[in-house]
This record gives structure tokens, C-alpha cells and sequence, in this order.
């Protein structure tokens, strides 16, 4: 009890001195005038967990163009930063994470810009909360179709619904999924079965999938939807078996099934039906997962493949400098959507004659954005928020690894 | 047809992962009237801890010959004492000081547990999920247009199997019997000699026991296991509990089989988004017609 007590005593003492030291320093005002000023853009990924093969990559391209601001020198000792937060929970993307994050962001004066998300229910989680506080946002990846067209997203911008806030720099999944269907029916695939996580990129997806594949002469012999946190998928799989496809669309992401949905095809004697998905199965976990089931699955990445693209050079020697590994799937077009949000500032510091832009300028300046040089090519945005230099690629996973096949300039 | 018959091997290897847990459920519920929803969870170590043991082995995949047979038997068995044991800690650390208070703190601290379990598999394996050995040689049985996996098989004889031992150490030993009385009146069990502290704490190194089995056979089933695993398989497990009629050992099973069963019937015939629905439909139904579930929660049957 004794020793408690005095342990409880010493505890008192050390919160009163640290509370001193806080308190302290906020009375004795601002910091010293030879601080620069920073600007934080914010950056909202999914970085633990499944997700994390794609989110830590994704945002490393935001380190680096941040980093390379910060090398060159900018105007009124202006600094840039990098202020990162996680949206998965318990190693998943969570809509709810990544709206307290943006709410975070929103609460940071010092942040003008941010860069994210990954996940496209995520993203319908942001929207709202970006559009009423003006705070600009562009994503590396997200690829559903209704964020940016339509009444779809009309209806997430809830507070000024004239002003967009969300920019985007990958293309969308109604090319996504076109482009997969035709994908498909080069490969010479007919009959094809549709599974998908009930997500909105995923549903999104695999929607637009039927929709094209049916289209373009193939016949679709059904289509599921997997519950979150499922497990077994053979009785699943062996319905599907019993159509006898030769080929399983999956709209959804490793993390959300993709990956247990491969595997368990051995089980039912799909081993060589071939697995085509979209960009939610290029990550690395993909391959980790399915093992030597990941062979025989293809997908599309609405991204260019980076090392095959003559402007990304600089970008990618960079990066490798930096991380001693090579980008993933959506590095440059983080990186890119740094640029842009970058650009944008320093654009406003320039009009404003020094001064700090605010939100809506540095939005303003984002939203004008055309014929930008970046390592995913000369982009803009359209009045949508998309970019106007839409490029998709497509893989196959041989040998365990991922084989660069194609890549589809949709703008040609 | 073919199809039916398919999906019946499916939902009865499922409904044996199921009825495996439920046995746990079923023993804790029976004996002390909890409803230990940290049970799921235990499950899920169990799968981790078959894995840290087949790591220790050194089996990266299958395992053919009479190694085998030592290799399941040693992961088996270590993964049943692990389990058993991290029950017996759980019912002493969290349960125990409770056993007198009003119904509703046990359960909470039940819920409790199931989050500090879930956080240290979290913290323990992180948060991807974890590939798992194949281990068992799995040919398959071909019986007229029907395939059955070797590893299907395993699932269903074990979950029989299991219950049956169990059946037969409720009914026919002295511990058993020292169960059955203290389920039945702890204080009168207590008057006869019979040291309840012990006898509960033995049930729930049986009941965690039997989910380490479930942990390995479900690991070997699918070939990978997720922290969070638990959760869903321990809410299936206690409505098989529930379906079955709580505290009844063979109500336990067929719960597990007829829910295994309903959730592939449903993915064939239906839709898979619609499993749970119907699972959950069929539960509410038995429970209007028959409120203590099919094979009733009668004393005599109770743990």
C-alpha cells in the first residue's frame, strides 16, 4: 500500500512537470520567428494489415514528391510535410477510420491539400466531410464510378454541391471494367462467373464486368456476393463449379476475400479456371495468400505500369533510391497527386504575394490543373474531378509473380 | 442431384467445424449458465497455436507416410493442451470472482475476454491473414459423380468422434458425474464432497480443448487462418449451440451439422449473401415452435 501510494506520488510529480513544460511553452508564445512555415498535406491510406501492401507504397509516393519539394528551394522559408494516418481497422479498410482522419485533417489549420483515399467506400465515407470544409482532396486509386459522375456524386457533396472537392488521378471503373471484359474475351474466355464483396468498388466493378462482358458475346452464368469476414466459399465455389465456367470475375479486394476465394477454388477442381479481377488483387498479398494458386489469375490496374513508362524514369530511380524497393501498383500516381497538390500551393503563394493560400485557392488551383507533367504523363482534370490522360494496364500472375501483359490509353 | 449431394459433404465438413465449437458453448453454458463468447476466440488460437507447433516441426506442407500420423497426433494433441490450459486461465482470471455476481457481469467479462484474445492474435500473427500447411494428403474419394476430400472426411469423423468420447466421459466416469452434479445444484454437489472449483475448471479445459482441435482442423480445412476468425465462427457455433438446445452435447452437434448444412443448401439453391439470413431464420423458427431448441435443454442431457 505504501509503496503504491509514493509510486502513485512520483507518477503525480512527473504529469505536473510534464504538464509544466506543455503548458509552458504555449505561454511563452509563438514559436521562433526563424521557423519556416509548414504545410501539411495530408495523406489517408490504408498502411496496416492486408491493405498494407498497397497503402505503404502508395505512400511512399507522397514522401518522395514531398521531399523533393522540400529540396528545392521555396519561397518564405515554406516547408512541406507529410502528415500520415492509417484508415484500416483490425487490418482492413474502414470507411469510419478514414472519416475521422479527414476530420482530423479538416481540424489542422496547416493542412491544405491531402492525398488519399484508397478504397472507394472510403472515399464515400470523405467526401461530405472535405466538401464542407473546402479542403481539396485527390486520390491515388480509387476507381469507382459513382464518386465522380452522375447523381451518384451530386449526392455526396452535400454541402456545396457546385463545389468539388475530390479529384481523382486514375481512371474510372466503368473503363475498368470495359476494359476487363475485353481483356477477357481476347484471352479467349466465354463463359464467366461473377463474385464480388457487396463493396463499392467491388460491386461497382463487377457490375460494369457483366454488363461489358455480356456485350462483347460472352455469357455470364451468375453472380454472387461474399459477406465480410467469410471464410468458406466452397459451397459457393462448387455452384459455381457446376455451370462449369471457364473463367471467375471477382469485383473486390484481397483483403476483402479475393485472396481465400482463389485458394479454395483447388478445392473444388477449379485449379486451372482462370481468375480475372480488377486492380483489388494486384497487391503482393494477393500472391502471399493464394501461393501456387495466385498462377492463372489476371487483372487490370487503372494506373500505367511505371517501369515501362518513358516519364516515369526519374520517378521510379527515385524512388528506389529512397526505399530500396520498386513502386508499387499506385506509387507515381500518389506522387503525381502530391505534385498536383504541391503545384497548387505554391501557385497560390505566388498570387497572393507570399502570403499562405487558403483551402478553397489551393482547391481552385487543383480543380484548373491541365496538361501537368507527371511519371503517369501529362495530366488535367475534367469538371468531374477526373483525369484527362486515363491509362489502364493488365497483368498476369506466371510463376508467382505478376507479368506485365498490356497497357490501354484510353484517350487515343 | 449430383450438386445436392456435393454440397451436403460441404455443409456437414463445415457443420463439423461448427459443432466442434459448439460442444465448448454448450459444456460452459451447461455448467455454469455463461455464455463464454471469448469461446470463438480460443478457437482461433487454436489455429495458432497448430501453427506455431507444425512450425516448431518443421512441416511446411504435406506430411505422407507414417510421420503423418505422429505429426497430426502431436499437433492435435499439443494444440488441445495449449487451448484447454489458456481456458482453465481464462475461467480462473476472469471468471471465477464472478461466478456469484449478478448474470450480466460474467458475460460482459465474457465479451471482454473476446477482445484481449482477439488483440493478442492481432499483436502475436498481425493483422493479415496467415497462410496454414496443407499437412494432410488430400486425394480425392470419388463415390459415383460425388468428390469428397480427404481432408472433408477428417473434419467429420473427428467432429464425431470428439463428441462421442465426450459423451461417453460425461455419462460414464466419476468426473463426468461430478460435471452433471454440479450443473445440476452447486451446492448440494459441494455438500456431497464433490470440489466444484475443480470440476468447472475442468469443463472449460475440455470445452477450450476441443475448440484447439477445431483450430487445427479448421487451419488444415482451409489452409489459412485470420485473427478475427473467431467472431463469426464463434456467433455460428453458439446459435448451433442454441439450435441444438444449450447444455445438450448431441444438440450441440447436429446444431453445428444442420447449420453447415442450411448455409451450403442455402449458396446452392439461393444465394450466398442470403446464408446468414437464413441460418438466422431457421433459428428463430425452431426457437418459437421449441424455445429450449431441438433436442431441448432437459437436466438430464445438461452437462
Amino acid at each position: 500500500m505504501i509503496s503504491s501510494q509514493r509510486r502513485s506520488g512520483a507518477f503525480a510529480a512527473a504529469l505536473a512537470a510534464t504538464l509544466g513544460i506543455v503548458f509552458g511553452s504555449i505561454l511563452t508564445g509563438p514559436l521562433p520567428a526563424a521557423a519556416a512555415t509548414v504545410v501539411k498535406i495530408g495523406v489517408d491510406l490504408p498502411v496496416s494489415g492486408a491493405d498494407a501492401t498497397n497503402g505503404i507504397p502508395t505512400r511512399n509516393g507522397v514522401v518522395l514528391a514531398v521531399d523533393l519539394a522540400n529540396a528545392k528551394p521555396l519561397p518564405g522559408g515554406l516547408k512541406f510535410e507529410v502528415s500520415a494516418l492509417d484508415d484500416a481497422v483490425q487490418g482492413v479498410h474502414d470507411p469510419a477510420q478514414g472519416a475521422q482522419n479527414v476530420k482530423t485533417f479538416i481540424a489542422d489549420s496547416a493542412v491544405l491539400g491531402m492525398v488519399g483515399p484508397f478504397n472507394s467506400n472510403v472515399a464515400k465515407a470523405e467526401i461530405p466531410l472535405t466538401n464542407d470544409a473546402g479542403l481539396v482532396q485527390i486520390s491515388p486509386s480509387n476507381t469507382n464510378t459513382g464518386l465522380t459522375k452522375g447523381d451518384d456524386a451530386k449526392k455526396l457533396r452535400t454541402s456545396h454541391p457546385d463545389v468539388n472537392t475530390y479529384f481523382r488521378v486514375c481512371t474510372t471503373d466503368d473503363r475498368q471494367g470495359a476494359a476487363g471484359a475485353t481483356f477477357a474475351r481476347k484471352l479467349g474466355l466465354k463463359k464467366a462467373f461473377i463474385i464480388d464483396d457487396n463493396e463499392t468498388y467491388g460491386k461497382g466493378l463487377a457490375d460494369v464486368f457483366e454488363a461489358d462482358f455480356k456485350r462483347q458475346g460472352g455469357s455470364v452464368l451468375g453472380h454472387e456476393h461474399i459477406t465480410k469476414g467469410q471464410q468458406d466459399f466452397k459451397a459457393l465455389l462448387t455452384k459455381v463449379h457446376s455451370g462449369s465456367p471457364d473463367m471467375i470475375f471477382f469485383g473486390g479486394t484481397t483483403a476483402s476475400g479475393g485472396g481465400l476465394l482463389r485458394k479454395q477454388m483447388a478445392d473444388v477442381g477449379m485449379r486451372d479456371t482462370k481468375y480475372v479481377g480488377g486492380d483489388g488483387i494486384s497487391d503482393e498479398e494477393f500472391t502471399k495468400e493464394t501461393g501456387d494458386m495466385a498462377n492463372n489469375s489476371y487483372y487490370t490496374v487503372a494506373a500505367p505500369e511505371t517501369s515501362k513508362l518513358p516519364s516515369a524514369k526519374a520517378f521510379v530511380a527515385a524512388y528506389q533510391q529512397k526505399f530500396h524497393a520498386n513502386p508499387g501498383p499506385y506509387s507515381a500516381n500518389a506522387y503525381a497527386a502530391a505534385q498536383i497538390i504541391i503545384a497548387a500551393v505554391l501557385k497560390g503563394v505566388k498570387d497572393d504575394g507570399g502570403k499562405l493560400p487558403t483551402r478553397l485557392e489551393v482547391r481552385q488551383n487543383v480543380a484548373a490543373t491541365q496538361n501537368f507533367d507527371t511519371p503517369i504523363g501529362r495530366i488535367g482534370f475534367d469538371k468531374n474531378g477526373d483525369t484527362t490522360a486515363p491509362i489502364l494496364s493488365f497483368y498476369e500472375i506466371k510463376d508467382g509473380k505478376p507479368q506485365f501483359l498490356s497497357q490501354l490509353n484510353l484517350k487515343d | 442431384m449430383d450438386v445436392f449431394l456435393q454440397q451436403l459433404i460441404n455443409g456437414l465438413s463445415l457443420g463439423g467445424i461448427y459443432a466442434l465449437i459448439a460442444l465448448g458453448y454448450t459444456m460452459v453454458y451447461g455448467i455454469i449458465e455463461l455464455i463464454n463468447f471469448a469461446h470463438g476466440d480460443v478457437y482461433t488460437l487454436g489455429t495458432f497455436f497448430s501453427l506455431a507447433i507444425l512450425t516448431l516441426l518443421g512441416v511446411t506442407g504435406v506430411v505422407t507416410g507414417p510421420a503423418l500420423i505422429l505429426v497430426v497426433a502431436v499437433t492435435i494433441i499439443g494444440a488441445m493442451i495449449l487451448c484447454g490450459l489458456t481456458g482453465v486461465i481464462i475461467e480462473r482470471l476472469a471468471y471465477r470472482r464472478l461466478r456469484n455476481a449478478p448474470k450480466l457481469a460474467p458475460l460482459i467479462t465474457a465479451i471482454g475476454m473476446s477482445f484481449i484474445l482477439e488483440n493478442l492474435m492481432l499483436y502475436w500473427r498481425g493483422p493479415s491473414p496467415v497462410s496454414f500447411p496443407a499437412v494432410i494428403p488430400n486425394p480425392d474419394v470419388v463415390l459415383g459423380s460425388v468428390t469428397i476430400q480427404a481432408k472433408q472426411i477428417m473434419v467429420i469423423l473427428l467432429a464425431i468422434v470428439l463428441m462421442l468420447v465426450l459423451q461417453v466421459f460425461v455419462y460414464n466416469t466419476k468426473l463426468g458425474k461430478a460435471m452433471r452434479a454440479t450443473a445440476q445444484d452447486k451446492d448440494a454437489a459441494q455438500l456431497m464432497g464433490i470440489n466444484i472449483n475443480t470440476t468447472i475448471a475442468l469443463t472449460f479445459l475440455i470445452g477450450s480443448a476441443l475448440a484447439g482441435a477445431a483450430g487445427f482442423v479448421s487451419g488444415v480445412y482451409y489452409g489459412s487462418t485470420w485473427f478475427l476468425n473467431g467472431f463469426a465462427a464463434g456467433l455460428k457455433a453458439f446459435t448451433a449451440a442454441v439450435l441444438g438446445g444449450i447444455g445438450n452435447l448431441a444438440g450441440a452437434m447436429l446444431g453445428g451439422f444442420l447449420i453447415g448444412l442450411t448455409e451450403a443448401m442455402t449458396t446452392q439453391f439461393i444465394s450466398d449473401q442470403w446464408s446468414n439470413v437464413v441460418v438466422f431464420t431457421v433459428l428463430v423458427l425452431v426457437l418459437i415452435f421449441r424455445p429450449s431448441g431441438l433436442l431441448g435443454e432437459s437436466l438430464p442431457n445438461k452437462v
